[in-house]
């Protein structure tokens, strides 16, 4: 998930967090400014620092502190992992932050070198734990390759692609499998494709097509070697030159753009993207696909700065933790953004509870079943293969080519 | 005219207590010396430190500081360097183009017989797209220049042609095309300046003594405006060679440029590719800028070019 230009709306960027990601000044500017620093000790009181992806945030905090009594001082940072890890590491911003939330990956090099702090499963706060499945708790989100557990699953998605169902002859209703085939090599979709600029978002589906056409086998496919990586951007260079793809795009407001504006058939994005498009064209003019081969799939994860267990709010740290398991953040996050997470039934019993309507109650069980049936396929992301250089070193290539 | 300029032009022996003030301070020994420290602890030094990072490598997003030229290798492997030649040609083309059609312009603007109101009123309009956001000026050519863009949509409405034409976006015409929109007013702004202050007693002598006007405009305007346009070629050049928001989104991810190489370089920390990659467009850069400078002193002096700025 990239998205450097963003500026407006859905993910609810602000413009002024957007400005203080994008500079070279970041570090420093998210400093100054992240809201409720004082540099005094958090104290007993009921607030808890947050600072990470705009896109784990409520629209309104204050919906949780009348639940559960405590208060978010929550601070956005940009999708960009880089900027991310010198922000927390560089900024040492555990002094002040008690919650970081990131896309999958940063607990593996985070974790391990102690900035984060183990997730304590037996906390008393931490009371739906038992409950959420090891589908969520214990997935390569919120782990390290060895098992240590280093956060709390909030939210995630399997992210495919977004197409014209009569565009590709597919009827409108159906929730048939498609073939990754019409993003790299149909016929009818040449020059009509657009594909995501990011290594990290592009590059793993290809090399999930091609193993699912039995053209190749890779070790992790998150986590692409030299060789591996060599051989899927051979490929994409080879689709490129045929012609395969009419641009390659960085940003959520694209995605929208380039679907509403019918510019092309088929697009590798991000849900919420086919959803803003049908909001111009009309319901169902665009899906978002259930795939043959697998997706990208995703999650966010909370963790915990190692800085905090001095802290005497810990006990509220995990209240939230806890909060983000439930049925009332997770029908929120769902309602308002469309993506799923661990006790999804918490969020229908939820709705039930609170009189939603029965169509919102049927869209959150949707959500449920869909998350259900993708997350059954290849394969997790992850921001932070370590092989990283390599692989952005390959997609230099095919970008060049 | 510049009050500065005036009181020069006043007095008798070329200086005035301002330009006396001036080379008395150049007389005390301690500003020389505190400009070059000066200068190296904030321009030399991070440089240094930049191009020896070069020598480093990133691996699982930690940098290993254990020198090697493999950087400097993968730079050529992967074909980025190209990223910078290909960075450093458009650059050079739109600054071509905006000097073709800016001097024209500009010369228009200044000597071309306009009024007081028509010149202030395009001044405005030049300077007023500096004010609004460069992302929301350039997306909106997406919609004029798409396949089923304004400007397909009519010609194949009208029957001009069969098919919309693709080229218009997502090529390097488009990024060009974003680009010169742009940069229009950095190349304008400083050639109308120098311009406007050719006094037109010169350019009056000139005809007096039998000039045609292209041996005017060749002979005494161009050379007095000279300051003018070095000042717009550094002013253009330099942004975009930088530029990110056209390539982005008029290049439909086809046109790599130096901002999305090393933007994309940061998703992994590898600062020494961005070290290597910076460090070879300075190099560049400084090339370029000798080539200039040999050339400006054929014609005068090139801190000319700054007190035309001044007036």
């Amino acid at each position: 998930m990239k998205d450097k230009f963003s500026t407006t709306s859905q993910l609810e960027l602000t413009r002024r967090t957007m400005l203080r990601a994008a500079g070279g000044l970041a570090g420093a500017a998210a400093l100054t400014s992240l809201p409720g620093m004082s540099g005094v000790a958090q104290a007993a009181t009921a607030t808890v620092n947050g600072y990470g992806v705009t896109t784990a945030q409520l629209k309104d905090w204050s919906v949780m502190t009348d639940s559960i009594g405590v208060e978010m001082d929550f601070a956005g940072t940009n999708n960009s992992v880089g900027v991310f890890l010198r922000d927390v590491v560089a900024s040492q911003l555990g002094d002040e932050v008690d919650i970081f939330i990131f896309e999958s990956g940063t607990e593996d090099i985070l974790g391990p070198q102690g900035v984060y702090l183990p997730i304590d499963e037996s906390h008393p706060e931490l009371s739906l734990w038992e409950r959420t499945s090891d589908d969520w708790k214990r997935s390569a989100v919120v782990q390290d390759p060895d098992g240590n557990q280093w956060g709390v699953p909030v939210i995630g998605n399997a992210d495919s692609f977004g197409y014209f169902p009569d565009k590709l002859g597919v009827d409108a209703d159906s929730d048939e499998e498609i073939s990754w085939s019409v993003m790299f090599e149909d016929d009818n979709t040449r020059g009509r494709v657009a594909y995501d600029q990011t290594w990290t978002y592009s590059l793993g589906p290809a090399a999930l097509y091609l193993q699912g056409k039995g053209d190749a086998t890779f070790g992790d496919i998150a986590n692409l070697t030299r060789d591996e990586a060599k051989m899927v951007v051979d490929f994409l260079i080879e689709r490129k030159k045929a012609g395969q793809f009419r641009t390659l795009h960085s940003a959520f407001e694209e995605q929208v753009q380039l679907l509403a504006n019918k510019e092309v058939d088929v697009i590798n994005c991000w849900e919420p993207a086919v959803r803003e498009a049908n909001l111009k064209l009309g319901d169902g003019a665009t899906k978002y696909a259930y795939t043959k081969e697998g997706y990208f799939k995703w999650g966010h994860g909370a963790y915990i700065a190692s800085q905090a267990k001095d802290r005497d709010n810990l006990d509220q740290i995990y209240k939230v933790l806890n909060y983000f398991l439930g049925g009332e953040y997770r029908a929120l996050q769902a309602r308002d953004r469309g993506y799923a997470g661990p006790n999804m039934d918490l969020g229908v019993a939820y709705a039930e509870e609170q009189g939603w309507s029965e169509e919102e109650i049927a869209a959150l069980k949707a959500t449920e079943a869909k998350v259900n049936r993708k997350f059954a396929k290849p394969y997790v992301s992850t921001t932070t293969p370590s092989n990283a250089d390599v692989m952005e070193e390959e997609w230099q290539r095919f970008l060049n080519a | 005219m510049s009050a500065a300029l005036k009181a020069e032009a006043g007095s008798p022996a070329g200086t005035t207590r301002w330009t006396g003030g001036l080379a008395a301070m150049s007389g005390r020994n301690w500003v020389v010396p505190g400009f070059l420290v000066i200068w190296t602890l904030i321009v030399i030094v991070p440089l240094v430190v930049l191009f020896s990072y070069s020598f480093f490598e990133t691996k699982h997003f930690q940098t290993v500081y254990d020198p090697s030229f493999d950087t400097w290798i993968s730079l050529f492997q992967s074909g980025r360097f190209e990223v910078t030649l290909r960075s450093l040609r458009i650059a050079l083309t739109v600054t071509a183009i905006e000097l073709l059609i800016g001097y024209p312009f500009a010369l228009w603007l200044a000597k071309g017989g306009t009024t007081k109101t028509t010149k202030a009123v395009v001044l405005a309009l030049l300077t007023i797209p500096f004010f609004l956001d460069l992302s929301s000026r350039t997306i909106i050519w997406r919609a004029i220049l798409g396949q089923n863009g304004l400007v397909n949509s009519i010609l194949t409405g009208t029957n001009l042609i069969d098919a919309p034409i693709e080229w218009m976006l997502y090529t390097e015409v488009s990024v060009h095309f974003g680009m010169i929109i742009a940069f229009f007013p950095t190349m304008v702004l400083p050639v109308y300046l120098a311009i406007n202050v050719i006094d037109e007693a010169l350019i009056e002598a000139s005809e007096d003594l039998g000039a045609t006007p292209f041996q005017t405009l060749k002979n005494v305007i161009f050379p007095l405006s000279l300051p003018g346009v070095l000042a717009g070629i550094v002013f253009t050049l330099g942004p975009a060679l930088a530029a990110w928001v056209e390539p982005s989104m008029l290049g439909g991810g086809f046109v790599n440029l130096l901002s999305n190489s090393i933007e994309s370089a940061y998703t992994a920390l590898k600062y020494p590719v961005v070290a290597a990659l910076s460090t070879f467009i300075i190099l560049l850069l400084a090339v370029l800028l000798i080539i200039m400078l040999l050339i400006a002193r054929r014609f005068g002096d090139l801190s000319s070019t700054f007190r035309v700025l001044k007036s």
